[in-house]
This record gives structure tokens, C-alpha cells and sequence, in this order.
């Protein structure tokens, strides 16, 4: 049969032997990291859920609370983490114009941002543990000399939860793209074959989209 | 079936016969755009920090979260091609946050009922008449231990 | 063997070789028919393409990874089996027999936790889905073969994790793990928690990869409304684990921190609210419930098409209602939240979004009951399940909407009527489906037919096992025998004891389809390519497949239930 015979001959080197065409293995890979990223939005509105409820049940507690947050570090770094998306997005577009020597300088500029925004959240989560504001048992602010609402420690267990779950993903991104950037300086990518990198970009832009939402609702509430 | 004659010497994607598989739709955006959508984020972000001072009252969630929706979607459909992809991809999205919705809806919808009904049933938790005494109490112990409150409650000497 | 199978074996036969004469105008090697029988030079079988333990363990063929996740699940199903053999042994009489309070406690939340993380949910998914998914739509393997493997891994790292709670204290919450008592129990709950967590990640990955293999691994000509209605059902199922085993996820990891940093969101003491623990878990659960069911589904629509020799009834229908419930599933997760604070206008909702779940699931029963309507049905041993399978489900099915009503509900709530309910579904339902998916689909995975008699006996033996384990505690619970009790008063002995029995009986049921599908694979008769006449693509390849499943990718010219004797007749 046709498709048989063709089998075997021109199949580059990256398609797997169940796909076809190269065509069927990219729109797979693309599919799969959308259902994927899709995964990823629903596990981030249990948290978000959470925060909302407890704005509902305790709208002053949270105004005050969230006071406390250094807005100036939560607008860095969502600065620094749009700018790592842009460069990404930039990435995604070198490898499919086959600009090999775009496409690693932007990975490294990307994940430079990560480092950026990791190192802006240590100094952060740093402040936060000095002067005690640390989620459920460890929430000490009065001993620190803060006035805080009661069950402010509920808004710092969700604000930890939030924002170390993201982190994680924030350093998991870190591990991806330096993945890619060793592909890439070995040219493994081009303008046929570019779908990790764009699935990368996906994880990388679902990680953005999600401090998107968290940097008005933990840091700027009024 | 109409198939079966027309199956010969062609390829196969999703089924259905595609006719030049070495042609797929590759979009590529033009540099402008990335960073068109790139300043409007940054623009969107300096929005969103001056309505937070703005003092917009119970106004200001709601504008906060159509100004981070509007940001989420220019990177979803310009940094993540959903507007070039497959409409599948962009169907698939919706669905996610169809049930992102459900799932809000219907347990805010449960909090938020509980607490009114409970108010007309006269029901009170134990937790807020507990809450109202203890706040009480912990001032009172703010003011012997001698420091000064952060925040609003009561001015402290 | 009665004179009853030998007919449909030589029927089968014949319709068998009535397809290879069909198919052999064209080259023999590229015949969409089956080599073996045909003579052609053998290829070998994906069982013995290669060998030694590495080369299963390395695998990335779907049906070697399916094979896995059959003998892993099926191991559980005997390990919590047994465990619901001792429960019922320690309640034969009203007393304290032979465990006390705690250890009851611990026992039936393992038996719980193994059988809906470690068995039902990948049973049929993951195990007899992995295998035919793939060969239905004519596809080489599943989309993603090694995050298939990985899923596996992930897997069996979830299950040592549930495992190793034995060692470290058990866990005696329920499968549910309920705030706020899970976080003040002494008992493992990390680890039970994070075991469970790890499992729904393996599901999950599952789910991704037959999406994308249904969306674009199909042969040449499978449309949607070509697939079968298998495909479907495993689809749905696979929307909904994506869809929902992230909530769960999130859950459990709030449950983890709520325990290791006590932050309070589900702890009233500290401003939380318990409740909110409910609606999280169940917005899992509840949909969680259909993957273990859809599937189950997806099997009996194959079966009883199959053998009673008739294109479905509302293929459609079937078809469509399997998403609807999918999505229907994620509206109704507050039925389980009746009686615990739940708002009363919420309350009434959920109850009334409830009933609508019940639509496409009647649409699906009364689609098979009308399939049967005037079919030639072979009583095999699929059949027989599938038989039972409509009787014990639909009693499951009924019961559930007395429980989606508000007000029956709070007077049934947490009796021993709720657990008849689920198990009427969950082993009426989905544990039938899965046995009668195994003795159909057995031939093709091992090339062996089974022992029909003992086949049949052991159908008889788990129908009326487990209804007399089952049934009775609709009456128990309609009487206000709680559950989770390890002791229970005197008037409630007799019907225990009955109930008791029964649980012995389906387990004698259970071992004899244990022994004939292995006695099968040892000494069984050597099946033929299509031992069922079948017409879906997974019997148009040897039996046992081949590695790479097809010889040469399958062309579908039509529905998978156009029956040849329906087409001699002049299309019905």
C-alpha cells in the first residue's frame, strides 16, 4: 500500500515511526502541550477559588493584609516576566525563520528573566520570613511588632501557596528552556522542526498568564 | 464508499486526505506585532498599578480583572499564536475556562448563599461570635505589651 | 464445551474466512486480513517481537504498557478485594470479631483508596483502553509512546506510595480524606494524599495522549462518526480526567499544606471553612466517577453489538450522550454536599442538575436494550456479562437519582443504601463491563480463547454474588444502618449475614474468571484473527497483533457495525 512504501524512504530524522507526516507528529506535540497548558489553568483556579473565598469571607482582613507585599518587587517582576515572554515569543519566531543564532539569544535572555524574577521573589519570601508574616503556624506578626487582622495568616498561607506553586513552575521553566537552549546550540532545530520550542513558549506564556492574574490580586487589592 | 477508490497514493491526517503534506500552514508574525502586543502589556501593567491607587472602590476588582483578562488574552492570542493555530487549540482553551467558570460559579455561589441564609435563620458560627471577643481581647494585650498597631483599630500610646 | 459455543465458534469461523475471501482479490501481504490464517510468513507477535524482562519494562508499544497496567490493576483489584472480604467477614455478626474499631477504619479506607485510585480508574482506561484504542482507530500506537511508558511509571510510583501508608500508620479518613478530620488524624495522610496526587498525574497523562491519538492518529476514512462507540466513550472519559484530575490535584496539595504548614483554609478554628474542602474534592470526584464509568460504557456498547450480530441502535446517541455526560459531570458535584452546610438554594441546584445526568445515561441503556431488540444473540460469555451488566447498572443507575433527590437523600445519607448504590455502579457497572471487555478482547491480546463453560459459570457466579451482597444493603440502609460501622445492632444481623455470603460467592466468581483467562493463555484453544466476526479495525490484525499493529495502514470504508449478515440480507 501507498503509505507503506513510502515509509521508509525521505523521513527525516525527527518523525517518529507512528506518525505519517510531519505534519501529524507537530499538530500532535501542539495539541498535547495545549491540553497540557489547559491542565495547568485549571489546577492554578483551585487556588485562585480559594483566594476569592476568602476575600468573600473576610474582604478586610485581605485590604490589610495584602498591604504588606512590596508592590515595587511584585511590578518588577511582572515587568520581568513579561519581557521573558516577549523574548520568548521572539525565540518561537527565530527557529521558524531558521535564525539558529536568534533563537539561542533569546532563550538565554528568557531564562536570564526567570533567574531575575527567582532572585526578586527570594528577596521577597526573605522580608517575609524576618518579620513573620509566614502562613498558618508559623505566623507570627504580632511577635514582629505587626498589627495584622485575625486569620491574616490565612491570607499568608494562601499568598505562599499562590506564588510558591508558581515559582516551582517558574524554576521547572528554567530547567525546560535551558533543555531547549542545549538543542538548539546543537542545531537541532529549523523552520520544519520547531514544535518543542513553541511547546516550551506555550509553558512558558501559561506560566506568565498565571502571575498575570496573581500580581493585582495578591499585591494591589483595594 | 466513496473512500475506498479515491484512498490510493495519498496522505492521511486526522483522517481525512491532505494534499500536500510537505505544505503545512507554518504562521509567522512579524517582528511589530510581538512588540506592538509587548508595549500594550507594559502599558496594560503601569493601568493596572494607577487603578489600584485610584481608589475605585468595590469597582476596582472587577477593573483590575478585565485589565489582567485583557493581558492574559494578548499573550494567549499573539505570544501563543492561538489566533493563527488550529481553532481547536483556541476551542479547547474556552472549554478550560467554561469550567474554570462552572467551577467558580457554582462554589461562590454556595459561599456566598450559606452566609445570607444562615443571617436569616438566625444562625450564627461559632467562629464570628468568637471572632468579635477575641479581637477585643488581643487589642487590650496589643496595649500592654506597648506596641504600636500597623494598622487601622484603635491608636495605640 | 456446550453445543452452544461450538456453534458460534464455527459461525465465527465463518465469517472469518468469508473476510479473507473478501479481501484476498488484492496482494495477499497487503490484505487488510489476517496473515496468520492466511499462511503468509508469520510475523511475530508484539508477545514475542522481542524478549527478556528489559524489553517489557523499556517498552513503549501500547499494547505491551497496557498489558502492564492490566496485571498491575488486576493485582490490586485482589489486593483490595481481599481486603472487602475481610471487612465483610468481620461483619458477618454484630460484634467485634477479629478487628477492632480502628483497624475496621483503616481497612476500609485502604480497600476504598486501592480499588478507586489503583484499580477502577486505570482499569479500564489505561489498561484495556492502552491496548485497543490504538488498534480501533488503525493506528500504529498512541500518540505520545513514551509518556505512555511514563504514565505507567507514575503509576506504580502512586501505588507504592498508597502502599508504603501501611507502613507508616495507615489512614483511616475514607478514600475522601474529609477536612477537618484529616488534618488531625495521626495517620498517614502525606503520603496516602500525595500517593493519590501522583496517580491523578499519571491519569492525566492518559487522558492527553488519547485525546490527541483520537484527534489524529485515525486511519484513513475514520471519521467521528465512523469511530467506535469505545473510542468514544474512552475520549469522554479522557476529556474528563483532564478536565478535572487537575482540581483534585490542587486539592490534595492544599490538604498536604493545610497539614504541614496549617494554613487554615480548611480549618474552621483558624477562618477556614470544611465545606470548601468538600467542593474542591468533589468537583474531581464527581466527574471522576464517570471516567471510571464511561469506559464501562464504551465496553458494553461494543459487546452487545458484536454479539447479538446488530448494527447499534443510536450510534449517535451513544455517542453524543458519552460527551454529555462529560460535561454534565461537572455541574452536579454538589449532591455530595446535601448535608454538610451546604446552602439549602445551592442544595437545591445541584439536585435538580443532578437528575439531568441521568438523560444520556438512560439515552445509552435504552439504546442496548433496543440494540438486543430482534439481534441473533449469541450467548458468549461477553454477552453474558453484558446482560448483567444492564441489569446490575441500571439498578445502580435508578438508585442514583433516589440519592440526587434532596430530600430522600438526607434521610439515605451515609447509610448503607449509598454504598449499595456505588457499588451497584462502580462493580455492577464498571467491574462487569471490564470482565466482560477482558473475555472478549482476550483472544486478541493472547491469541487463545477461553474456556466458555467456565466462562459463563463464572458470569452466573458473579451475578449472583454480588447481588446478593448488594442488594441487601439497599434494605440496610433504607433501615438506618450506617456505614463505616464495624459493629451494628442485632436486627440488622440477618441481612449482614446474607450480604456477607454473597461477598464469598463473588469472590469464588471472581477467582474462577482469575483462573479461566490464565488457564486461556496456557492451554487455551489458538484464536483466529476475528473469533467474533467483528468488523472494528482492532480484529482486521493476527491475534496476537503484530508489533506495529498493521501490516499496512487500514482503510474504513464504514461504520464498525455493519455486520456482514446484515449486508447479505439487503442492509436489514
Amino acid at each position: 500500500m501507498s503509505s507503506n512504501a513510502q515509509e521508509h524512504e525521505d523521513r527525516p530524522w525527527f518523525l517518529a515511526h507512528h506518525f505519517d507526516t510531519v505534519g501529524q507528529q507537530m499538530s500532535s506535540a501542539k495539541l498535547g502541550m495545549w491540553l497540557f497548558a489547559c491542565t495547568e489553568v485549571l489546577m492554578f483556579s483551585g487556588l485562585f477559588l480559594a483566594y476569592f473565598i476568602l476575600r468573600d469571607l473576610y474582604p478586610e482582613m485581605v485590604l490589610v493584609a495584602s498591604e504588606e507585599l512590596n508592590k515595587t518587587a511584585g511590578g518588577v517582576n511582572t515587568v520581568v516576566l513579561l519581557t521573558s515572554s516577549f523574548t520568548m515569543a521572539l525565540g518561537v519566531r527565530a527557529a521558524q525563520t531558521n535564525n539558529n543564532k536568534a533563537l539561542k539569544r533569546n532563550l538565554l535572555v528568557t531564562i536570564a528573566c526567570a533567574f531575575i524574577f527567582m532572585i526578586v521573589k527570594y528577596f521577597e519570601y526573605t522580608t517575609k520570613i524576618e518579620h513573620g508574616l509566614l502562613p498558618g503556624a508559623w505566623f507570627s506578626a504580632l511577635e514582629h511588632g505587626y498589627m495584622l487582622p485575625k486569620y491574616s495568616r490565612v491570607f499568608y498561607g494562601i499568598y505562599f501557596t499562590m506564588t510558591g506553586l508558581h515559582g516551582v513552575h517558574v524554576i521547572v521553566g528554567i530547567g525546560v528552556l535551558s533543555w531547549i537552549y542545549i538543542r538548539a546550540r546543537r542545531h537541532e532545530f529549523n523552520s520544519e522542526n520547531y514544535v518543542a520550542v513553541e511547546n516550551a513558549g506555550i509553558y512558558w506564556h501559561i506560566v506568565d498568564l498565571v502571575w498575570i492574574f496573581l500580581f493585582p490580586l495578591l499585591y494591589l487589592v483595594k | 464508499m466513496a473512500h475506498a477508490d479515491s484512498t490510493q497514493n495519498s496522505v492521511y491526517l486526522n483522517g481525512k486526505p491532505v494534499e500536500n503534506p510537505h505544505e503545512d500552514h507554518h504562521h509567522v508574525s512579524p517582528v511589530w506585532e510581538f512588540t506592538a502586543v509587548f508595549v500594550a502589556l507594559l502599558i496594560l501593567t503601569i493601568l493596572t498599578y494607577v487603578v489600584s491607587f485610584a481608589g475605585l472602590g468595590p469597582a476596582s476588582l472587577p477593573v483590575a480583572m478585565i485589565i489582567a483578562g485583557t493581558k492574559g488574552a494578548l499573550v494567549a492570542l499573539f505570544f501563543m499564536h492561538l489566533k493563527y493555530e488550529d481553532r481547536f487549540y483556541g476551542f479547547v482553551f474556552a472549554v478550560t475556562l467554561l469550567f474554570v467558570a462552572i467551577f467558580f460559579t457554582l462554589t461562590l455561589f454556595d459561599m456566598s448563599s450559606t452566609d445570607e441564609l444562615n443571617e436569616e435563620a438566625g444562625i450564627k458560627y461559632k467562629r464570628t461570635v468568637e471572632d468579635s471577643a477575641e479581637a477585643a481581647e488581643s487589642a487590650a494585650a496589643m496595649k500592654a505589651a506597648g506596641l504600636k498597631p500597623a494598622a487601622a483599630g484603635g491608636g495605640g500610646h | 464445551m456446550s453445543d452452544d459455543s461450538k456453534k458460534t465458534d464455527e459461525k465465527a469461523e465463518d465469517s472469518a474466512s468469508t473476510d479473507v475471501v473478501a479481501t484476498k482479490t488484492e496482494k495477499p501481504v497487503t490484505t487488510d486480513g489476517d496473515g496468520h490464517a492466511e499462511g503468509v510468513a508469520p510475523e511475530k507477535s508484539y508477545l514475542t517481537a522481542s524478549r527478556g524482562v528489559m524489553s517489557w519494562l523499556v517498552t513503549v508499544d501500547h499494547k505491551r504498557i497496557g498489558l502492564m497496567y492490566l496485571v498491575a490493576t488486576m493485582f490490586f483489584f485482589l489486593v483490595a478485594g481481599l481486603l472487602a472480604i475481610a471487612l465483610r467477614t468481620e461483619l458477618f455478626t454484630g460484634q467485634q470479631d477479629f478487628m477492632s474499631a480502628a483497624t475496621y477504619n483503616k481497612v476500609f479506607t485502604l480497600h476504598g483508596a486501592i480499588m478507586v485510585f489503583l484499580f477502577i480508574i486505570p482499569s479500564v482506561p489505561a489498561g484495556i483502553g492502552n491496548f485497543v484504542l490504538p488498534l480501533m482507530l488503525g493506528a500504529k500506537d498512541v500518540a505520545f509512546p513514551k509518556l505512555n511508558l511514563l504514565s505507567f511509571y507514575v503509576y506504580c510510583i502512586a501505588a507504592v506510595m498508597l502502599i508504603l501508608t501501611l507502613v507508616l500508620g495507615s489512614l483511616d479518613t475514607g478514600w475522601t480524606f474529609y477536612t477537618p478530620y484529616s488534618k488531625s488524624t495521626g495517620t498517614a495522610v502525606i503520603m496516602a494524599t500525595m500517593g493519590a496526587f501522583v496517580a491523578g498525574f499519571s491519569s492525566i497523562l492518559t487522558g492527553v495522549n488519547f485525546v490527541v491519538t483520537t484527534h489524529k492518529m485515525r486511519a484513513p476514512g475514520m471519521t467521528w462518526n465512523r469511530m467506535p462507540l469505545m473510542i468514544w466513550a474512552l475520549y469522554a472519559t479522557a476529556l474528563i480526567q483532564i478536565m478535572a484530575t487537575p482540581v483534585l490535584a490542587i486539592t490534595l496539595f492544599l490538604l498536604v499544606i493545610e497539614r504541614t504548614l496549617s494554613v487554615g483554609i480548611f480549618d474552621p478554628a483558624m477562618g477556614g471553612d470544611p465545606a470548601l474542602y468538600q467542593h474542591f474534592f468533589w468537583f474531581y470526584s464527581h466527574p471522576a466517577v464517570y471516567i471510571m464509568i464511561l469506559p464501562g460504557f464504551g465496553i458494553i456498547s461494543e459487546l452487545i453489538t458484536v454479539h447479538s450480530r446488530k448494527h447499534i441502535f443510536g450510534y449517535r446517541a451513544i455517542a453524543i450522550s458519552s460527551v454529555a455526560i462529560a460535561v454534565i459531570s461537572f455541574f452536579v458535584w454538589g449532591h455530595h454536599l446535601f448535608v454538610s452546610g451546604q446552602s439549602e438554594l445551592a442544595g437545591i441546584v445541584f439536585s435538580f442538575l443532578t437528575f439531568a445526568v441521568a438523560v444520556p445515561t438512560a439515552i445509552k441503556v435504552f439504546s442496548w436494550v433496543a440494540t438486543l431488540y430482534g439481534g441473533s444473540i449469541r450467548y458468549t460469555t461477553p454477552m453474558w456479562y453484558a446482560i448483567v451488566f444492564l441489569w446490575t447498572f441500571t439498578i445502580g443507575g435508578l438508585t442514583g437519582v433516589y440519592l440526587g433527590t434532596l430530600s430522600v437523600n438526607v434521610h439515605l445519607h451515609d447509610t448503607y443504601f449509598v454504598v449499595a448504590h456505588f457499588h451497584y455502579v462502580m462493580v455492577g457497572g464498571t467491574v462487569v463491563a471490564f470482565l466482560g471487555g477482558l473475555y472478549h478482547w482476550w483472544p486478541k491480546m493472547f491469541g487463545r480463547m477461553y474456556n466458555e463453560t467456565a466462562g459463563k459459570i463464572s458470569a452466573l457466579l458473579v451475578f449472583i454474588g454480588f447481588n446478593t451482597t448488594f442488594l441487601t444493603q439497599f434494605f440496610l440502609g433504607h433501615q438506618g444502618m450506617p456505614r463505616r460501622y464495624y459493629a451494628y445492632l442485632p436486627e440488622y444481623e440477618v441481612m449482614h449475614q446474607v450480604s456477607t455470603v454473597g461477598a464469598w460467592i463473588l469472590a469464588c466468581g471472581l477467582f474462577l474468571v482469575l483462573f479461566t483467562l490464565i488457564h486461556a493463555i496456557k492451554s487455551g484453544e489458538r484464536a483466529t484473527a476475528n473469533p467474533w466476526a467483528a468488523v472494528s479495525l482492532e480484529w482486521r490484525t493476527a491475534s496476537p497483533p503484530i508489533e506495529h499493529n498493521f501490516h499496512a495502514t487500514p482503510q474504513v470504508t464504514g461504520s464498525p457495525y455493519d455486520f456482514p449478515e446484515i449486508d447479505k440480507s439487503g442492509k436489514h
